[in-house]
Parts: C-alpha cells; sequence; structure tokens
C-alpha cells in the first residue's frame, strides 16, 4: 500500500508533466517532456559522453573543497568547544560569515584569487565550513557529563580524555554536519562554477538556460538531484557505519 | 558570563576592523584589492544620500517579504495536510523530496526562463525554496503531536477545527519556526542568485555591477548590506524559536 501511493504520485506526476509538455504548452523553449530529458541524459552519458569532462570538474572542486572544510571545521569547532576564549573572541566573525548569502562572497573571492579552481575551491570550502565546524562544536560541548567523569576518575591525563572519549563522542556530530554539507558544497559548486567557468556542472546549467536548451538544462538540475541524494546516503552509510552503538540505542 | 562574551565579541569585531584599516592604510595601499573599512563607510553614506541604494534595498526587501510570506502560508497549509493524511504525505513526498535535495541555484535559470527578469521571477525563487522547508518541517511537526494532546481535546470535546486551531497548529509551531529558519537563509541566497543573474535592481544586482566596475568600496558595501540583511533576518527567527520553544536548545548561530 505503502509503495504503490508512491509509485503512483512519480508515475501520475511524470504523465503529467509529460501531457502539459507536449499538450498544453507545446514550446520546446518553455519545458520539455521527461521523455527528451532521458533521451537527452542518455545520449550525454553513452553515446556522446559529453556530461563527464563537467562531471570530473564538479567533482575535483567539491572533493577539494569538502576535505579542506572539514579539515578546518573540525578543530575550529573543537577549539571553540574547549576553550570559551576562543568561543568568545570568534563568535562575532563566524555569525557574520555564516548568515551572509555566501554568494555575496563569490565577487570578492574573485577579486583575491583570480577565477582559477583555487577560488572556485573556496567558495565550496566557506559553504561546507560552517555545518562541520558547528556540529564539531556541538558534538563536543553535549558529551555526557557521566563520560568525561568516568575519565577523570580513572585519572586520564587531558589529552587521553580528549583522545578516548571526547573524540569518539562527538564522532557522530562530525558526520552528521558532513552530510549537511553536502547539499550546501553542491550549492557552492554551482555558483563557482556560474563566474567565469568553461566547464562544470553549474556551467552546464548556465549556458543551457542562456542558449534557452531545455533538455540540457533539465539534465544538469536532474544531475545536481541525483548527486544530492547519492551524497546524502553515502554518508547516512558512513554514519551507521561508523557508530554502531548508535542503531542500537535507536532499536531500544 | 553572557556579559562577558558580549564585551570579548564587541572587542573582538573592533580589533578587527582596526586591524583591517591598519593592514590595508600601511600594507596593501591597494583599494582594488580590499578596501579599508573607512573608504568602505564613505562609500556607503555617499550610496545611500544618492537613493541609489535605497532602490536595490527595497527591491530586494519587497522581493524577499513577498516570496516569504506567500511560502509561510502555503507551507503551513500544504505540510498540515501533509501532517494529518498520509496518502496525501505519500503523494507529495517523492516531489517534494526531489525538490529540496536539488540546489536552490540549479533552479534560478529555468525560473528565470518561466517568470521573466522583473520582481515576480525572484519572489517565485524565494517561494520555492522556503515553502519546500517550511512544508516538511511542519508536516513532521503535526506527525509528532504529543497523543496525550489530542486525547485532552477529545475529553474537551473540542470540534475538529477547534482541534486544529488550538491543539495541532500550536504544537507544530516550534517546528514551524524552524523551517523558517532553514528557508530564510537559503531563500535570501536564492534571491540575491536570480538578482545578480537577470535583473536590473536589488542588491544583486549591485553586487554584480559593483565587480564588473572593479568599483571595491561599491562591492564591500553590498557585502556588508548583505551580511547584514542575513543576520537581521537569522536572528530575529531565533528571537521567535527561543519565545516559541524555549525548552530546544537553540542554534547559538
Amino acid at each position: 500500500m505503502k509503495g504503490t501511493l508512491r509509485l503512483v504520485s512519480i508515475g501520475g506526476g511524470l504523465v503529467l508533466w509529460h501531457a502539459l509538455a507536449v499538450w498544453v504548452i507545446d514550446d520546446s523553449v518553455l519545458l520539455v517532456s521527461p521523455l527528451v530529458v532521458v533521451a537527452k541524459g542518455y545520449e550525454m552519458l553513452f553515446v556522446t559522453a559529453d556530461l563527464y569532462p563537467h562531471l570530473f570538474a564538479s567533482w575535483w572542486i567539491f572533493f577539494y573543497g569538502m576535505i579542506l572544510a572539514a579539515l578546518v571545521g573540525v578543530p575550529v569547532g573543537f577549539l571553540m568547544a574547549l576553550s570559551p576564549l576562543v568561543r568568545d573572541y570568534m563568535a562575532p566573525w563566524m555569525t557574520a560569515l555564516y548568515t551572509t548569502p555566501r554568494i555575496a562572497f563569490a565577487p570578492v573571492i574573485l577579486l583575491w584569487f583570480g577565477i582559477d579552481i583555487g577560488s572556485k575551491i573556496i567558495i565550496v570550502f566557506l559553504g561546507c565550513v560552517f555545518p562541520i565546524l558547528i556540529n564539531s562544536f556541538y558534538g563536543m560541548r553535549v558529551v555526557s557529563r557521566e563520560f568525561v567523569e568516568v575519565g577523570r576518575s580513572f585519572r586520564l591525563s587531558e589529552g587521553r580524555l580528549f583522545v578516548k572519549i571526547l573524540l569518539p563522542a562527538s564522532v557522530p556530530f562530525i558526520l552528521a554536519g558532513l552530510r549537511l554539507a553536502v547539499g550546501r558544497g553542491l550549492t557552492g559548486v554551482a555558483i563557482a562554477e556560474w563566474f567565469g567557468a568553461t566547464e562544470g556542472l553549474g556551467h552546464l546549467i548556465f549556458f543551457a538556460g542562456q542558449t534557452l536548451n531545455m533538455p540540457i538544462l533539465f539534465v544538469g538540475v536532474a544531475v545536481f538531484g541525483i548527486l544530492g541524494i547519492l551524497g546524502f546516503q553515502i554518508l547516512k552509510i558512513i554514519e551507521d557505519l561508523a557508530t554502531p552503538w548508535k542503531k542500537g540505542l535507536e532499536a531500544n | 558570563m553572557q556579559q562577558r562574551g558580549l564585551r570579548r565579541g564587541l572587542l573582538s569585531i573592533l580589533g578587527g576592523l582596526i586591524l583591517w584599516e591598519v593592514l590595508t592604510r600601511l600594507l596593501l595601499e591597494n583599494e582594488l584589492l580590499i578596501p579599508p573599512p573607512t573608504s568602505v563607510a564613505r562609500s556607503l553614506w555617499k550610496l545611500s544620500f544618492a537613493g541609489e541604494l535605497n532602490r536595490h534595498l527595497y527591491a530586494t526587501l519587497f522581493e524577499f517579504t513577498c516570496g516569504f510570506s506567500t511560502a509561510c502560508a502555503v507551507g503551513i497549509f500544504l505540510g498540515y495536510l501533509m501532517g494529518r493524511y498520509p496518502w496525501f504525505d505519500e503523494l507529495m513526498d517523492p516531489w517534494i523530496a526531489t525538490l529540496y535535495s536539488i540546489p536552490v541555484i540549479a533552479f534560478v535559470p529555468l525560473i528565470i526562463i518561466w517568470f521573466g527578469i522583473g520582481l515576480f521571477s525572484k519572489i517565485v525563487v524565494v517561494f520555492k525554496i522556503t515553502a519546500v522547508a517550511i512544508m516538511l518541517n511542519t508536516a513532521a511537526g503535526i506527525k509528532n503531536i504529543d497523543p496525550v494532546w489530542l486525547e485532552l481535546s477529545r475529553s474537551m470535546r473540542l470540534s475538529p477545527w477547534e482541534t486544529t486551531a488550538k491543539i495541532r497548529l500550536p504544537a507544530a509551531l516550534p517546528y514551524i519556526i524552524t523551517g523558517m529558519r532553514l528557508g530564510v537563509g537559503r531563500a535570501l541566497l536564492g534571491v540575491i542568485v536570480a538578482e545578480l543573474m537577470a535583473a536590473n535592481e536589488g542588491l544583486g544586482y549591485l553586487l554584480r555591477d559593483a565587480s564588473e566596475t572593479w568599483d571595491s568600496p561599491k562591492l564591500f558595501v553590498t557585502v556588508v548590506l548583505l551580511a547584514a540583511m542575513g543576520m537581521g533576518s537569522f536572528s530575529l527567527i531565533k528571537k521567535g524559536e527561543q519565545r516559541l520553544a524555549p525548552w530546544r536548545e537553540s542554534a547559538e548561530w
């Protein structure tokens, strides 16, 4: 029952979309049928294979941006959680950077770093770093007092306490932060590639938009959607693997 | 404790600004790359006097408010239906989930083709982004309602309408606010992107204009204004969240 309604919804939506595109609008500049989109996607993947350069270009920007964000976000988040001094001095700048729409920084970053891959990575980095940082911060803050007290009563040194208790306890939070960062990172990729890029998925979408090429535009949007869902699911699996105790807790 | 944090925060901002000013004046001396804060302030003053700034600011605020308020109304309504009726939830869910997982930016070219380059397309961008976030959260709030409250409403013999108005919606309110908070940031991003791509007014347009004419002070003015808008809307919603759901440890950022 549950599955059927879902299928009906997807099927019905697609049929509606097709009907709207073919009989109501009937203008390939405004809307194309999902069949055309699938055909175009198939062609770009397996016939002409011209989707791959864009995919790889975007992938590397995304990958480096995420790695950089994790390398910076996790330690800074920990530092802010463990030291009130660092926290108080950093907080206003973090708030400002976090709440400003990221696109505002894009022209500034381009001005400083040029239109190389470096500035694109930084734009992705800016998007990803905050969810990671904030989650690391909270992970470290909400470690159960009992765990810390157990560590204290075993006379763990500060360093051992960190490695044995604080770090493992905050792993689920860091992974959740990474998962949240995927979506923001993809948005970052799109923003970055829109400014002065010659390839990449973002470039593909904007170019298709400007040349009113609907099939390619929809393929680009769909690829972004698929990547978003895929990244989210993969990190979810990693999360379950890395924190097996959480699953037991949920089952209880 | 709170006071000390505030004092340090102010100190940090002030120190940062002074450092920025000194470094740019002494070391870089290149207004194009990083203008010192004072010339940003001067540019802000000049632009706001010319009335140019107000026009752009109003345009962006107008687009944002229109889109956001319609999104709240529609999002809460549909979210309520999704929370109440499982069949409706299943009908909507695949499409909502897909819409939610595609980056905002990817939709902007499409929306501009469909709705033109005027105010309306930006309102649609804000609407799309916010409505989805609010819908998902409202549905979760309605679903997670404590059954005890529903029993209470039954023993008080509340009519279905009263149950909705007095029990279900208030119970979902914290969730709805969270949806709004999630929507605000993304919607602001969306509207700026849409303005950057195709518009003749608004802060996004100003951003593009400034970066294309290499007017760095103006560029930084826009960045500062956008930061102010982001922080303002964020802290407003956070205040609302703290009032409506004080039991939740709300995000510090």
